[in-house]
């Protein structure tokens, strides 16, 4: 990815990832309600706490891919929540939108990996193709 | 109704910028200019400290206290009366000091500096989206 479009994709993606932080913290109860209610079964603690949890961890990823520190490790852990929210979500009318989301998660990912962990990977020809 | 939302996206992209004008200060390395060559020349100016604090770090500070605000205020905690004020007051001084520092850079130092532009660009559509919010 050339550098200019790297920088583009991860600003917009940490502001995503912060407002939507910001917009949990003032309603959780709300936002809970986005959660299927087999998947709400599976919650061991109160939705409320778990929404706060959830804000908590979608700052602290915006706030590391805002500052372009561990990047590959906010996009990583990113990438993991977005595809947990796709899952408990279900399908909805704004599904499409977390699949870009995801899909600008996994790019970063890609894309800031650091060489030492590549070089761990079984996906090492991939990086260099 | 103020506009939260784009004062809060205004404000992080503030943040992105002057943390990336800090990594490049602290490595001692030249930041990228993507337009014009005054950017190096304007940053380690006599006038890039503000007493002894360099505008940079006075830059990330402001951002950071601008996206707190606005995140309060659209939560709802805190004394929002007074959260509001600092909050209009900040982007008030944030606006003049960035005319200052424009003013710096076309009649003293002679030389634009790209991040400097666009974080006084920043800072007065903050501005603008406050008093068209007041107007309205």
């Amino acid at each position: 990815m050339k550098k200019s479009s790297f920088h583009f994709l991860r600003v917009g993606l940490a502001i995503t990832f912060l407002w939507i932080g910001v917009l949990i913290f003032q309603n959780p109860a709300a936002w809970g309600g986005y959660l299927q209610p087999w998947a709400m079964g599976l919650l061991p603690i109160p939705l409320a706490q778990a929404m706060v949890g959830t804000a908590i961890l979608d700052i602290v990823i915006g706030a590391l891919l805002l500052v372009d520190i561990l990047t590959w490790l906010a996009a990583l852990v990113g990438t993991i929540h977005l595809a947990i929210v796709l899952v408990v979500s279900g399908i909805t009318e704004v599904t499409v939108r977390d699949v870009g989301l995801l899909t600008g998660a996994v790019a970063l990912m890609i894309d800031s990996l650091p060489q030492s962990i590549i070089n761990k990977t079984k996906f090492k020809n991939f990086y260099e193709k | 109704m103020m506009n939260y939302p784009l004062l809060f996206t205004l404000s992080t992209i503030g943040i992105s910028e002057t943390s990336y004008l800090i990594r490049k200060r602290i490595a001692s390395e030249k930041p990228i200019c993507p337009i014009g060559e005054g950017c190096a020349l304007v940053l380690t100016s006599r006038y890039n400290k503000f007493f002894i604090v360099p505008n940079d770090v006075l830059g990330l500070l402001f951002y950071i206290v601008i996206s707190l605000i606005s995140s309060f205020l659209v939560i709802g905690v805190g004394p929002l009366i007074f959260l509001d004020f600092v909050f209009k007051f900040s982007i008030a001084a944030g606006s003049l000091l960035s005319l200052f520092f424009t003013y710096l850079q076309w009649l003293v130092i002679r030389a634009w500096c790209f991040w400097c532009l666009m974080s006084a660009f920043t800072i007065w559509v903050m501005g603008v989206i406050i008093l068209i919010s007041a107007i309205n």
